[in-house]
């Protein structure tokens, strides 16, 4: 037990430290070069505390401030890979920008720095169990990436991090507030006062919350929380935001801190659910939101003419869809979980891909990058299958994900949600393949420019995703399943519905 | 001391409605101001738990912080940024004090229905607390200036604060927390934020920032 | 109705326009000079009277009418408001409605008669006199219900009789019916009272065609609705003596004098408002009234 405590404090302080060190480092290279190696040492600690849990149970340490359960442990892995992967993109990425002049000394060193820093706070949020402390690793994250959204300052790009500061401030202070509500509605429990605010305390007291001050309390967290997750119709940061950052920094965004927002919210439900007596109400809410979101998403798409922008919508929609299957419950919860793996894998892919198409085509115009394959096979062939997974093709794990959902809507006999949930998701699925055939076929090259400069092992950012999402597409391992229904088992209190036999295909 | 704290949370909306209805930068700024030392004094007074060294340095820093260093913060950016009175907002002055005035029905029916009332003891905290949340929040939708919406914010942040004073002052380190909020965005981020507005945009118009759409 | 409502009227009748005296010498103590005399205004009345009166022939009944309405509705209004704590001559439930209303149908006759000139001034001043009273007559009236609420009666004898400045509300609401008093009096910050451009005045240039002994009846009813005002904001102010009729007659007239004083310091500190930042101090005072009600709602 002692190595895993000892492995999560440096998981949490590596990244801290190192990215200070960043910052002072000689050149961008030496940086970036840095940066990928403390990720990946973070990685490796990281990995070990989350074996460990799911071999021993939760840990806890900072006298019980700090913990590791199954839940956050999962979340934590797919966080990790996140991470991994696009650090190494990001290494790949800025050597092609250092090449081309767009990137200098000192944005490079900021890079790597803020990264980092991300890193932290970001495991920060998911260590955390005092709900003031998570509450503050958003407030970080935020911070640190509205910074990492201008690191090459133009007009567009200081206008999205201005939107992005002020519309997720105002969301953190809502969920400020829903903080301090939650703390006022446990007042009558007699805790110790730095109990208070403990998630584990909370949630074996739930039942004798005031439950006016915690549905209150929930609006707060829903909004606020939300608004840092792209639910809609707190969503208007999230397009520009992911337009006008660096493509590692969209791929972060959507990978996972979109998913560490709804982590948050996951946190709370149990606790309200159990506060309103299991009436459902949290759940009504996040139906509501869930498929709002997938709404708009899927009405905005129809009209996009920015490669990444079309990109961000689609995690507006998949932020749509997660909420859904946790506001539906049971079956939903498992495959809103299994989710966030897939999308987070498949979304990264997604803007690598982009990333990398915009620096060979010099721009994201949906109308000028024609004919991808032609020009890039590799990243060619990664955008399009990427993009097909997204919309929810078979045989990729998004498919079965969004398919369990729906199973899960229909065994609840919420036909409404299950028909506007298929509304959705096929106004989605035209209109992308719309985009995408275009994209990636039409037209020879109209003058034979010079094939991009491909750092070796490049290929690999592309198969590794690709072929994870084709696996869990089509067989789901054992050791994964009882990771979900553990992390399940948490949200929804109560033995998620997780049988998965008679379901393959 | 019941009635002290009611003609302080009095204040406190008397505040908010001037912020409203009040066009020149320069007084919304000193308004806000008083309105933070307002609050420096109502931690002291505004709560069951007795005066101790916590609450006297978390009163000390919300005067000091919100009386006179977000203030100054402000006042520099304008000068930097030659910003003056606003200019037509959405929602014009006479419109927002009308506004306020819902705002500050909503709030009283709201706070009749949070049991946070009966726990705090006066009964009017939480619907000033509530009033000057939604005012921060009117001032950040229907604004256009940049430091307006930032000052907007520190008004949210002063509505959240009265709340975390009067009702969970007693829990360690979340009161504090707020006062981290505040200072860390409303101070660093936005300031540094202007300052790129400003030298992208030579303006500091936020309904001219317009270029990314749909 | 006992002698010494009667009595308070006749004081009412012969000090109002003393009030105009005092402001006018307020401010010229602090310009430096040494101003009219104070019984200025009572002069001007009387040289008015016996002079003779000049109509115009565009003009009908309506132009006669509306200085002898403006007249017998302040002095309407003066018979109900109670001096500081004894009844007044015309006290019923109900009389304050009465009073904000008889106020209203007086300024409707003024504003009937300047439009009956046909010429562009009164037209102008008319226009803006109506504006800013649609806007002042929710802070009265409001802050009145706030007072009503309070004390639970209708009648202003009662409300007077019980009311001093023992709570925030009330502070509220004087501070609206200060306002009021402002703008219903036509001073400084609304409107000018010296001024003599015509596209500056509001109040002044309304009554620009008047003569003799109309133009004295008007100067007069100013004066009274001014006292009446005045007198309700010192009587919602200070505690009433009940049974010392003396005792309330010295506070009333103390407390008007104060009145005076404080609206000379006013016109001498500030300059008048641009027109356009008019309604949002009338709607400020508004919202002072609705917060107060609002206080005293719950």
């Amino acid at each position: 037990m002692q190595y895993t405590e000892i492995a999560l404090w440096a998981a949490l302080a590596a990244p801290l430290c190192i990215g200070l060190l960043c910052t002072i480092l000689p050149t961008a290279r030496i940086a970036l070069g840095v940066m990928c190696g403390c990720v990946l040492a973070t990685a490796l600690a990281g990995f070990f505390a989350i074996g460990a849990v799911y071999t021993s149970g939760t840990v806890f340490i900072a006298s019980s401030w700090l913990f590791l359960d199954p839940l956050s442990a999962y979340h934590y892995g797919v966080l990790l890979l996140v991470f991994c992967l696009s650090s190494a993109y990001a290494w790949v990425y800025f050597s092609q920008e250092l090449r081309a002049g767009h990137l200098d000394r000192r944005q490079g060193r900021l890079f790597a720095g803020l990264w980092c820093e991300a890193c932290a706070a970001m495991t920060l949020v998911l260590l955390s169990n005092n709900l003031g402390i998570m509450w503050v690793g958003i407030e970080a994250t935020t911070l640190v990436t509205a910074f990492l959204i201008c690191i090459q300052v133009s007009r567009q790009s200081v206008e999205a991090m201005w939107k992005y500061i002020i519309i997720c401030s105002v969301g953190m202070a809502f969920a400020f507030m829903g903080t301090l509500l939650i703390a006022a509605s446990a007042k009558g429990l007699d805790l110790a006062s730095h109990d208070a605010l403990l998630w584990t305390v909370l949630r074996e007291n739930a039942q004798r919350l005031d439950p006016r001050l915690i549905k209150a309390a929930f609006i707060f967290l829903l909004v606020g929380y939300g608004t840092k997750a792209g639910l809609a119709p707190m969503h208007s940061w999230l397009p520009d935001a992911h337009t006008q950052a660096p493509s590692p920094v969209s791929a972060l965004f959507s990978g996972f801190l979109l998913s560490t927002a709804m982590y948050c919210i996951m946190r709370y439900m149990p606790v309200i659910e159990a506060a309103t007596g299991n009436a459902g109400w949290a759940q009504r809410l996040m139906i509501g939101f869930g498929l709002f979101s997938l709404l708009i998403a899927a009405v905005f798409i129809a009209s996009q003419k920015n490669l990444k922008r079309f990109l961000a919508y689609s995690s507006i929609e998949h932020i749509g869809i997660i909420a859904l299957g946790l506001g539906i419950g049971g079956l939903g919860v498992f495959a809103a979980l299994f989710h966030t793996l897939n999308h987070a894998v498949c979304k990264t892919l997604a803007f690598f891909a982009a990333g990398r198409l915009g620096q060979l085509f010099g721009t994201y115009d949906l109308r000028e990058i024609q004919g991808a394959l032609h020009r890039s096979p590799v990243w060619g062939a990664g955008l399009f299958l990427a993009i097909l997974a997204l919309i929810g093709v078979a045989p990729f794990s998004l498919f079965m994900s969004e398919f369990f959902i729906l199973k899960a809507a229909i065994g609840k006999e919420l036909f409404l949600v299950a028909a506007l949930l298929l509304i959705g998701l096929g106004t989605v699925f035209i209109c992308a393949l719309g985009y995408l055939l275009p994209l990636c076929w039409e037209g020879a090259p109209r003058e034979k420019s010079e094939p991009g400069r491909f750092v070796t092992g490049e290929a690999f950012l592309v198969y590794i995703p690709l072929t994870a999402l084709l696996v869990l597409g089509l067989w789901m391992p054992e050791p994964l399943q009882s990771v979900l229904q553990k992390a399940a088992h948490i949200i929804s209190g109560a033995a998620a519905a997780t049988s998965l036999a008679g379901i393959r295909p | 001391m019941t009635a002290y704290i009611e003609i302080l949370m009095m204040l406190l909306i008397l505040f908010d409605m001037a912020l409203l209805g009040v066009s020149r930068l320069r007084t919304c700024i000193t308004v806000s101001s008083l309105q933070g030392m307002l609050l420096g004094v109502f931690t002291v007074f505004g709560h069951t738990h007795g005066i101790t060294l916590r609450i006297l340095l978390i009163a000390a820093a919300t005067f000091l912080l919100k009386g006179f260093v977000f203030p100054r913060l402000l006042r520099r950016s304008i000068r930097e940024a030659n910003a003056g009175n606003e200019l037509e907002p959405y929602v014009g002055y006479s419109m927002s004090v009308i506004a306020g005035l819902v705002m500050l029905g909503a709030a009283l029916w709201l706070g009749a229905r949070l049991p946070l009332s009966s726990a705090i003891g006066i009964p009017l905290v939480v619907p000033a607390a509530l009033t000057t949340f939604f005012t921060g929040l009117f001032l950040i939708i229907a604004r256009k200036n940049a430091l307006t919406q930032c000052l907007g914010y520190i008004i949210l942040e002063n509505g959240i604060y009265v709340i975390g004073v009067a009702a969970v002052v007693e829990i360690p380190v979340l009161v504090e927390l707020g006062i981290l909020l505040d200072a860390s965005v409303a101070v660093l981020v936005m300031g540094v934020a202007i300052y790129h507005i400003n030298r992208e945009f030579d303006h500091i118009e936020t309904d001219r920032l317009d270029t990314l759409k749909g | 109705m006992q002698l010494s409502a009667f009595t308070n009227l006749a004081f009412g009748m012969v000090c109002a326009p003393l009030l105009q005296g005092i402001i006018n010498r307020t401010k010229a103590l602090i310009a430096g000079r040494t101003g009219q005399p104070l019984l200025q205004t009572y002069h001007d009345i009387y040289k008015n009277l016996r002079k003779g009166a000049v109509y115009s022939t565009t003009t009908s009944w309506l132009f006669r009418a509306g200085p002898i309405v403006g007249l017998a509705t302040a002095l309407i209004a003066l018979a109900v408001v109670p001096a500081n704590g004894c009844a007044a001559p015309l006290a019923f439930t109900g009389d304050l409605l009465l009073f904000a209303y008889v106020l209203g149908l007086g300024r409707f006759f003024t504003v009937l008669a300047a439009l009956d000139t046909g010429s562009s001034f009164e037209g102008m001043g008319a226009s803006r006199e109506v504006f800013f009273s649609a806007l002042a007559e929710p802070a009265l009236l409001l802050g009145l219900a706030t007072v009503a609420r309070k004390t639970g009666t209708l009648s202003l004898t009662e409300l007077i009789a019980v009311t001093s400045v023992n709570s925030p509300e009330l502070v509220l609401v004087l501070a609206a019916l200060l306002i009021v008093f402002l703008c219903e009096n036509a001073r400084i910050p609304f409107d000018d009272p010296t001024t003599h451009l015509e596209l500056t005045m509001i109040h002044e240039v309304m009554v620009l065609d008047h003569s003799g002994p109309d133009f004295g009846f008007i100067q007069y009813g100013a004066a009274l609705k001014a006292w009446v005002l005045g007198s309700l904001i010192i009587g919602i102010l200070l505690p009433a003596f009940e049974n010392s009729w003396p005792l309330s007659l010295v506070s009333l007239l103390g407390g008007m004098f104060g009145l005076a004083v404080l609206v000379g310091l006013i016109e001498s500190g500030m300059a008048r408002l641009r027109l356009l930042r008019v309604p949002q101090l009338l709607v400020a005072a508004g919202a002072l009234s609705v917060f107060a009600f609002m206080l005293v709602l719950r």
